[in-house]
């Protein structure tokens, strides 16, 4: 067959070049000028879109390290001496360290290089031998425990010069002072030692009975000479348990101790004298390590099995305090040995037997690194003061870690859930950014943000819907062309109105008259359905010539003269009301009856202002829900003799109720997102509750007050960011929801 | 059975409906009663109201305005009475004297109320109105007139004179001053600059020291001008006019303060309205005031409108771009679908989103890179990498977008297939089609589009409080300094003004007419631009529901 179509097909002419009819009379020009357009369009429109797009991803880099971990990377190794170190300090700018051997030297050694720069013993010449040194890093102190029941400390205090804009560190080491714990100069156990800005110094150590020694160094400066006088006092508290560690605060208010059955003592100390201890058993294994945090609150403990905890005392209802457990971290594998705490934030570092470290963040209870130590079997721990490092000493020397750790303070939990905060009675959710000093930390929890924002846009959606729905019912189901024309666009103005001007309105002329016509308000919610309906029936009742006479609709434009006139007697009713209901101050029996405050610039205030604002978005879109029903549907059930309303209620609402459903959402996604309106409107009060009569924050107006003063790249910035996020995100699903919904809709009837 | 099931169900619906009804009266009635409050309260702000002089029981006299009128709250009553009394609200102006700007006065303190002819309300340019009584006019301690009349008919023609030397100091100082400063600002970044250029060090000694002697002309023209400013202010502030308040105090005041002079009770209906007219053009054309809270607010309306401009230059040609090719050349499947509603929906997403967006990226990004590149020399002051108009304006770009590829795509949808195919048939490229047939018809969607977006920067706020917006501009975007236009400096918007004034300022009591004013402009050049797009979409919609598809 196919051999037989190929001989009597013709010989092959040759083909013409294919070329539309375009080309073959279009110029050259001109088809590169499509081109051109074509590419243009093509190219401008997608990176328009895309660029739109990338919003959200901007956004989200932007959180992302929010919620990353530290990374830890090591850094320089130190040669040390022959000596294993008991204690290192460093400078903030980690050039220099200060190392304390086993032996009671202390040599401060710059890094680069290892020269040393001086090299002094803790112990004053001839006092007896070391038998054991520590680090109260906090205060930049070096202690030693000797031989003969003595306890001497150190500070090393750092000099930083500028010259030609170079930065020099100098060293400095303070005077030693010695404690005489034990009085017939036996050896003791454990020992801590504190010491504050004046000089007053207190030192605790466990006896070889058991007691607990406390000596107390208080200074006198003669103001004609400066001279310092010192004198000590000696104290001793005889636990009923073992102690087995301990660590006092710098200011020496708190004493804290642990022992090998997990028992806690705490004893609250007066100038050095120590109350009776308060005893607590943490039901884990032995405390074998112990420390306290930045503003000397929280204790960490370390336990045998490797586990941390947080404690801290909560006050009581009573006014006492107990120390309560707060938090734990599953931590390490063996006994905790070394926990060094940042002298910048909350977080913390600790070593355990093993020669495993952990990086931990208190407030946040994020565990943000864990890692091998650089060095064996580590002997001394020390977080760096600007957070940014830390250096571990070992059998085989001194190394450094170089910690990248932006934003330990915050993570999921911290952000939604609640949290024991220091000097809290129980957990919370509290936002409040701002903290002025280094012990103060901010909390940046989101809920009561999250909650704001809902309980403006739920009393706003209560005014909303209603009004916006019923009213868009009659506008399109009820009413004649030649009165919509004019009803249409009124109501799209109302949508058009700036937000600042709202917000201007309700905070400075609405809320204060709200304060006074509060009654007169609750009044108009029962008086205006009555008197209305009351209209209604009136207007029935009038012949039907004259109201055939006028276009359908009519009603609407009497009603507003007669909802007018009702809104004119409820004010006018205002004072009797109030009165005759609430005993004259609604204010006052608010707060008798119900024990709730009342705030001028409240959720009411807001809910209107707001309200008023969503109303036009629910309207337009249920507008166009209800007209859109085909009109086949409508005739079919008037034919069938259904009367108007049970044609709307029966025909036209179910099936406009997608669309109105979308409509509520758009509204919803509106409110959420408003900020003028609550900034101007509401106290901004972060606070979590309910009461109609009392302010809010929401996450818009957070980030309006907040974001001006966060500086870039800070967690403060970032977490607004994630407000941002989280209105972005919720925002968009809720209306491409009620897109989705529109859509299909729009399909049905397309059917129908 | 069923006629009486019906017939109540009858009576429910009715009810129902007339419960619609009201539904609708009321957002109807909410319109209008915010669009009254605004206009009341924004239109009297310019209206000279009577000054009253008020006896007390006491003997103590006040002067003021009236401005509200109430009962006596309950709370606040001294005695329990059966008629409620009344109080009034007295704006008693003559903040340098007693401190503060109202006064409540029970109505049954007043033994006497009158309006005297010659009592005078001066505005100033500090410390707001005064109300007295004209004593004396004095140039140094030489008296020019005395006697209330005498001066009031002296003052008038002095005014005058001084508000000419006004503007001339005003002239001085900010444009050859303002000159001077400009060039020493210049040649002090040059000078930076000169470090980082990389020139031999002959060479950038040679420059510094022609730098320098330029610095030194600049220096020696700043003081020679200086010098005579200062004496143009002294002889500005030469006369002095003594006033006396209501309570016989007297105060004196330089002549050269009072901005207006006014004898509101002698005062005819058409100098009346002629003082309304004056005030509603200062309001519109001065530099505000007294920390904002009086005179005008002209920087606020030029950069609502400089933003708004700049932001349709951006939005316009990107807006139609996208929309061009998501109607007409993108293939329209799933993908197309997904996209078209993504951006519908950025149109609902919360303006404060953006405006981090802004801040991050527009500000910190962009704006703190182009510094590093462009402006290094004036580091750490950022330039760009702070706040800006241009940033204000890129920002509300990307807010207003969605509108304009919504508004110009529902106006390609709109143009018959027909036209098209004619186009085509005819042997134009697709090119051609969209640019001459298309887009012409659809040019009514695409300015609608324009429009709304424009109306929609025009009022908004949250965004710019982040991106650039400041209470007080030192000076306006465009100036005559090379290169005239300065899109990184800060502006004034009427929104922002309205919340720094309405809530930031000291006295909010006392601003706050002048807020409702700002705020009913706002609202005025808003609506306005709303109308017009309505009007443009509902010819556009007659115009193509006639045409046969």
């Amino acid at each position: 067959m196919e051999t037989q179509t190929t001989v009597a097909s013709p010989p092959p002419k040759p083909e013409p070049p294919r070329r539309n009819f375009a080309d073959a009379r279009t110029p050259r020009k001109r088809l590169l000028a499509d081109k051109l357009a074509r590419w243009t369009v093509i190219g401008g429109g997608v990176a328009v879109i895309a660029s739109i797009l990338a919003i959200l991803l901007f956004i989200l880099v932007e959180v992302v390290p929010l919620l990353s971990g530290a990374t830890v990377e090591d850094g320089r190794r130190i040669a040390v001496g022959p000596d294993p170190v008991g204690a290192v300090l460093s400078d903030e700018y980690r050039t220099h360290v200060a190392l304390l051997g086993m032996d009671g030297t202390i040599r401060l050694t710059e890094i680069e290089g290892g020269q040393i720069a001086l090299e002094s013993a803790i112990v004053p010449d001839g006092a007896a031998p070391i038998l054991a040194v520590r680090s109260a890093p906090s205060q930049s102190m070096f202690l030693a425990a000797t031989t003969d029941g003595r306890l001497f400390t150190r500070q090393v205090d750092w000099l930083v010069s500028f010259v030609e804009q170079t930065r020099e560190i100098t060293g400095v080491l303070s005077e030693s002072i010695a404690f005489q714990l034990d009085l017939d100069g036996q050896r003791f156990g454990a020992f801590t030692a504190g010491i504050n800005d004046e000089g007053e110094a207190t030192a605790a150590a466990v006896l070889a009975d058991g007691t607990v020694a406390l000596v107390h160094r208080s200074v006198e400066e003669n103001f004609l000479s400066g001279e310092l006088t010192e004198s000590f006092e000696r104290y001793t508290s005889a636990p009923p348990v073992a102690v087995e560690t301990l660590v006092i605060d710098a200011d020496q208010r708190n004493l804290y101790g642990g022992n090998a059955r997990g028992d806690l003592l705490w004893w609250r100390l007066d100038a050095g004298a120590p109350e009776a201890p308060q005893i607590v058993t943490s039901g884990r294994g032995g405390v074998t390590a112990l420390s306290l945090l930045i503003g000397d609150r929280s204790l960490v403990v370390g336990h045998d099995d490797g586990t941390l905890e947080i404690w801290f005392p909560v006050r009581n209802p009573d006014e006492s305090f107990t120390l309560t457990r707060i938090r734990e971290f599953a931590g390490l594998t063996a006994a905790v040995r070394h926990i060094a705490p940042s002298l910048r934030n909350k977080g913390f570092l600790a070593a355990d037997e093993a020669g495993a470290l952990g990086l931990y963040y208190s407030t946040s209870a994020r565990t943000l690194w864990h890692g091998p130590s650089p060095v064996e079997s580590p002997t001394a721990l020390y977080f760096a003061p600007r957070a940014d490092g830390a250096f571990v000493a070992g059998a085989d020397g001194l190394a450094e870690l170089v910690i990248d750790n932006p934003h330990p303070e915050v993570g999921i939990r911290a952000f939604f859930g609640k949290v024991w905060y220091e000097g809290y009675t129980e957990p919370a959710h509290v936002w409040q950014s701002t903290g002025g000093t280094d012990d103060f930390e901010s909390k940046l929890g989101i809920t009561p943000l999250m909650v704001g924002t809902l309980k403006g846009t739920l009393y706003s959606l209560v005014l909303a819907i209603p009004l916006g729905v019923l009213g868009a019912m009659y506008t399109s189901q009820f009413m004649h062309d030649s009165l919509k024309r004019y009803v249409k666009p009124t109501v799209e103005i109302m949508a058009a109105l700036p937000s600042v001007v709202l917000g201007f309105l309700a905070g400075l002329w609405l809320a204060p008259r709200i304060e006074h016509l509060l009654p007169a308000l609750l009044l108009m919610l029962i008086v205006l359905p009555v008197i209305v309906v009351a209209a209604g029936a009136l207007w029935r009742s009038f012949p039907l010539r004259i109201r055939n006479a006028l276009p359908d609709g009519t009603e609407a434009l009497i009603q507003v003269v007669v909802v007018a006139g009702g809104i004119w007697v409820c004010l006018a009713l205002n004072g009797p009301f109030a009165g005759f209901v609430f005993g004259g101050s609604f204010q006052d029996w608010l707060l008798d009856t119900t024990g709730l405050p009342y705030d001028q610039r409240n959720a009411v205030v807001v809910g209107l202002a707001m309200g008023f604002a969503v109303i036009p978005i629910i309207f337009s879109i249920a507008e166009d829900a209800f007209s859109n029903v085909p009109r086949n549907l409508v005739s079919g059930s008037l034919a069938l003799g259904a009367n108007r309303w049970q044609t709307v209620t029966r025909i036209v609402l179910p099936s406009a109720s997608p669309g109105i459903f979308s409509a509520i959402m758009i509204g919803f996604g509106r409110a959420v997102g408003e900020t003028m309106i609550v900034l101007m409107a509401t106290g901004n009060t972060p606070i979590m509750d309910w009461n109609p009569f009392n302010g809010f924050r929401t996450l818009s107006a957070n980030i309006a007050v907040e974001i001006p003063e966060a500086p870039q790249g800070d967690t403060l910035y970032r977490t607004l960011f994630l407000a941002a996020l989280i209105l972005f995100i919720f925002t968009f699903v809720t209306n491409t929801l009620a897109e989705i919904v529109r859509q299909r809709l729009r399909k049905r009837y397309a059917q129908v | 059975m069923a006629t009486k099931h019906s017939k109540r169900s009858d009576r429910l619906g009715a009810s129902l409906t007339s419960l619609c009804a009201g539904a609708l009266a009321l957002n109807l009635l909410l319109v209008v009663a915010i669009l009254a409050v605004l206009v009341v309260n924004g239109m009297g702000y310019f209206w000279q109201r009577d000054l009253v002089e008020i006896e007390l029981d006491d003997g103590t006299l006040v002067l003021g305005e009236i401005h509200e009128r109430e009962e006596i709250p309950p709370e606040l009553a001294s005695t329990a009475e059966a008629t409620p009394a009344e109080r009034i609200r007295l704006k008693l102006g003559n903040r340098d004297l007693t401190g503060f700007d109202f006064l409540w006065l029970d109505e049954q303190q007043i033994r006497d109320l009158r309006n005297p002819a010659d009592a005078v309300v001066l505005e100033r340019t500090e410390y707001g109105n005064f109300y007295g009584y004209m004593v004396e006019m004095r140039r140094g301690d030489e008296v020019l007139a005395s006697g209330s009349d005498e001066v009031w008919e002296a003052f008038g023609p002095l005014q005058e004179r001084k508000v000419e030397q006004q503007a001339a100091i005003r002239r001085l100082a900010r444009r050859e001053i303002g000159d001077v400063n400009f060039r020493l600002e210049q040649l002090r970044l040059a000078e930076r600059r000169l470090s980082t250029a990389g020139l031999s060090q002959a060479e950038q000694s040679a420059r510094r020291a022609e730098i320098q002697e330029r610095q030194r002309l600049a220096e020696s023209e700043y003081e020679a001008l200086s010098r005579t400013l200062f004496d143009m202010r002294e002889d500005w502030e030469l006369e002095s006019l003594v006033m006396r308040a209501a309570d016989g105090t007297l105060q004196t005041l330089p002549v050269a303060h009072v901005v207006r002079a006014i004898r509101p009770n002698s005062m005819g209906r058409s100098a009346a309205i002629g003082l309304y007219l004056s005030r509603l053009w200062e309001f519109l054309s001065a530099d505000p005031r007294e920390s904002n809270t009086e005179g005008g607010i002209f920087p606020a309306i030029f950069g609502t409108v400089m933003m708004v401009f700049l932001m349709s230059m951006a939005v316009a040609p990107f807006g139609v771009l996208a929309a061009l090719y998501l109607r007409e050349y993108a293939r329209q499947g799933l993908l197309v679908r997904v996209v078209r509603i993504a951006v519908n929906n950025l149109a609902g997403v919360p303006s404060i989103v953006f405006g981090v967006f802004g801040l991050g990226f527009f500000v910190y990004f962009l704006g703190g890179s182009l510094d590093r590149l462009f402006y290094s020399e004036a580091l750490p002051t950022p330039t760009f990498g702070t706040g800006g108009i241009l940033w204000a304006s890129l920002t509300l770009a990307l807010l207003t977008v969605p509108v304009v590829i919504v508004a110009t795509e529902e106006g390609l949808a709109a143009v018959p297939r027909i036209v098209r195919e004619g186009s085509l048939a005819l042997g134009a490229t697709k090119f051609e089609t969209t640019w001459r047939v298309v887009i012409p018809a659809a040019a009514p969607g695409i300015l609608t589009g324009l429009i709304l977006a424009m109306a929609r920067a025009a009022g908004e706020v949250a965004p710019l409080m982040i991106v650039g917006m400041v209470k007080l501009a030192p000076s306006l975007p465009i100036d005559h300094h090379f290169p005239f236009v300065h899109l990184e400096r800060k502006f004034m918007h009427l929104g922002f003004h309205i919340y720094d004034v309405g809530f930031q300022s000291p006295n909010v009591e006392a601003t706050k007419p002048l807020v409702f004013a700002t705020a009913l402009l706002l609202i005025l050049i808003v609506t306005l631009m709303n109308l017009v797009a309505i009007g443009v979409r509902n010819h556009l919609r007659r115009k193509y529901s006639g045409s046969a598809v």
